[in-house]
């Protein structure tokens, strides 16, 4: 018989894990849309852990902090993705291969 | 949790709200014009009329350490001085965008706009009394900055350099607010002034608190380009229109410099609680300044020599707040902190000043060998120049001597002798690739091809301006010193 409660550790193991996978797609990936993605999960899995924290603490603090979260990562997809728009525009690719003008 | 809001409260944030109200006018005129650009004579006067507001608000408004907005923001000495640096980096790298060749044209007014609410949000950062708040104020900053990159007229490597800004500075936010998440899930709170008497406990009982610190600090150092997340600072640096670079390399470094020292006051970096982080700390600031000089050394490129050497003054300052961080002289180190900020702030706002100045072609470079001859050319941005790069050097009677000066003293009263003796040597080193320039300007035969293109009054009379302060500020140091830390004092 598996105990069925949820307890602290799956919430942040959960949390931990897509934050991983989000940041492998970030350093990984060459597709532009594929990091803003990372991105976006990165901080989804940042929301996760606070709304668990706020909850098995029974504070409301958590899920205050997952709101100002939520913001900040439209904001930041709305930029990242005009930035995408930029790039296209400019090398008709997205792809962060054509980056390696800048190095020493 | 009880949340009331004052009246009183409004007064501090006035700088802030004047700036963002200045930073529309702009913006409004060229809407009313049916999106013709105003004239950037009347931007510019605009801008420092919020400038200014916002500067008089921050005296006329002085705080007694008082804690307003049910603790999310802190006003104290330290507050004031950020605001004031942080106005006069705005301030001067908006003079230089105004006759830089990459800014200047078509969208000025937004450029402006931009550049002020980055402003605001450097401000709310350097305010702020909670993580999640800094947060906040950091993410307005930098995504303003990432616009700001990319508007510029040059096609190709401002683009690279906004995006590559983009995906590092984003992955800096997330880690530090995983980072932000673990400490609120091991302490409750997020604010500094409660984690002050909890943290020094909780970092070696419990381990989801010490994750969240270490995490927290990798975010910071992401930001602030220290070892080893420090790879994007010399691209961006580089790729970016320069006086954007400025306004990066003096008010955004100067703001992390801020949220360390109040995420170190916390006092986490005791030796009693955490040895290996005050070790890993120490490693890291030396790896820094090494890093920094020693790539500094084999530059051709001025701007990527120049971010080299931001680095490696990153890892200057971080000795300073180290020191802070282990208590015995609080307010030593974070003074000398400051002191050194405005002095490095002052350096680089003249050096990057002199690579404003001679780009006349969109994504011109300028390299040290360009600056052959210049001394006979126009001999008084030379003497300028070769000021400000002693002054980087840290010779003295220069601020840049005095404000590592006071950093390496604080360190040695702090039981930091070997971090302080790094810090020499790497300052020893950093005056081969200082004085070069130096050399190429006044001993050299070659006749110099670099002009500034059209009249950059205002961009001369700044650098010019910058390396009378280093000497002036270096002349009046021990008074200046005091001063600094009779207002810092207030904090603690």
């Amino acid at each position: 018989m598996i105990a069925s409660t949820i307890t602290l550790h799956h919430c942040l193991f959960l949390s931990i894990l897509i934050f991983s996978i989000g940041a492998f797609g970030v350093l990984v990936r060459k597709n532009i849309i594929v990091i803003l993605m990372g991105i976006e999960l990165m901080l989804n899995a940042v929301n996760l852990s606070f709304v668990s924290f706020g909850y098995f603490n029974s504070s409301l603090d958590g899920q205050l902090m997952s709101f100002f979260v939520m913001t900040v990562a439209a904001a930041e997809a709305g930029v990242g993705l005009a930035l995408a728009v930029t790039v296209f525009k400019k090398f008709k690719k997205i792809d962060i291969k054509l980056f390696e003008t800048l190095r020493d | 949790m009880n949340i009331q809001l004052e009246p009183s409260s409004i007064t501090f944030v006035t700088p802030a709200i004047a700036l963002f109200f200045f930073s529309l006018v702009p913006l409004f005129m060229k809407v009313f014009r049916g999106n013709k650009e105003p004239s950037s004579f009347s931007v510019l006067i605009y801008s420092f009329l919020g400038l200014i507001v916002a500067a008089g608000l921050s005296v006329i408004f002085p705080a007694e350490s008082s804690l307003v907005f049910s603790g999310a923001l802190v006003f104290d000495g330290l507050s004031i001085w950020s605001n004031f640096l942080i106005i006069l980096a705005t301030g001067f790298s908006i003079v230089y965008a105004r006759e830089h060749l990459e800014t200047c044209h078509r969208q000025f007014s937004e450029i402006v706009f931009l550049m002020m609410n980055a402003a605001v949000g450097m401000m709310i950062v350097a305010w702020s009394n909670d993580l999640i708040i800094t947060f906040i104020g950091i993410e307005i900053m930098s995504l303003c900055l990432y616009i700001l990159i990319a508007l510029s007229d040059e096609e190709k490597l401002s683009k690279e350099a906004a995006f590559k800004y983009f995906v590092l500075g984003s992955l800096g936010s997330a880690i530090f607010l995983f980072g932000i998440a673990f400490i609120y899930g091991g302490s409750g709170t997020t604010q500094f002034s409660l984690l002050k008497s909890a943290s020094f406990e909780l970092v070696s009982t419990s381990p989801v608190f010490l994750s969240g610190i270490v995490m927290t600090l990798l975010g910071l150092c992401f930001k602030a380009g220290v070892f080893p997340f420090h790879s994007w600072v010399p691209d961006v640096y580089q790729g970016s229109p320069t006086p954007l670079t400025t306004f990066m390399s003096t008010g955004v470094k100067v703001v992390t410099f801020v949220v360390f020292l109040r995420f170190f006051a916390t006092g986490f970096l005791m030796p009693e609680s955490s040895e290996t982080l005050l070790n890993v700390m120490q490693v890291l600031a030396v790896i820094t300044m090494l890093i920094g000089n020693l790539c500094a050394l084999g530059q051709k490129s001025f701007k990527r020599m120049l971010a080299y050497s931001s680095l490696s003054h990153t890892g200057y300052v971080l000795v300073g707040i180290i020191s802070m961080g282990l208590g015995g002289g609080y307010a030593v180190g974070a003074s000398g902190v400051l002191f050194y900020s405005f002095g490095y702030l002052l350096m680089t706002l003249g050096t990057f000043g002199v690579a404003s100045l001679y780009e006349s072609r969109v994504g011109q470079e300028i390299y040290i060998e360009d600056l052959k001859g210049l001394g006979r050319k126009n001999p008084w941005v030379a003497i300028s120049l070769s000021l400000l790069l002693l002054s980087l050097a840290g010779i003295p009677p220069t601020v840049g001597f005095f404000g590592k000066l006071f950093i390496f003293s604080a360190a040695i009263q702090n039981g930091l002798i070997w971090l302080a003796v790094w810090g020499v040597i790497n300052s020893v080193i950093s005056v081969y690739y200082y004085l070069k320039p130096i050399v190429h300007m006044f001993f050299s035969e070659d006749e110099c091809m670099l002009s500034s293109g059209r009249s950059k009054q205002l961009t001369e009379f700044s650098v010019g301006l910058m390396a009378t302060l280093v000497l002036l500020v270096g002349f009046m140091s021990s008074s200046f010193y005091e001063f600094v830390t009779k207002s810092v004092g207030q904090l603690f």
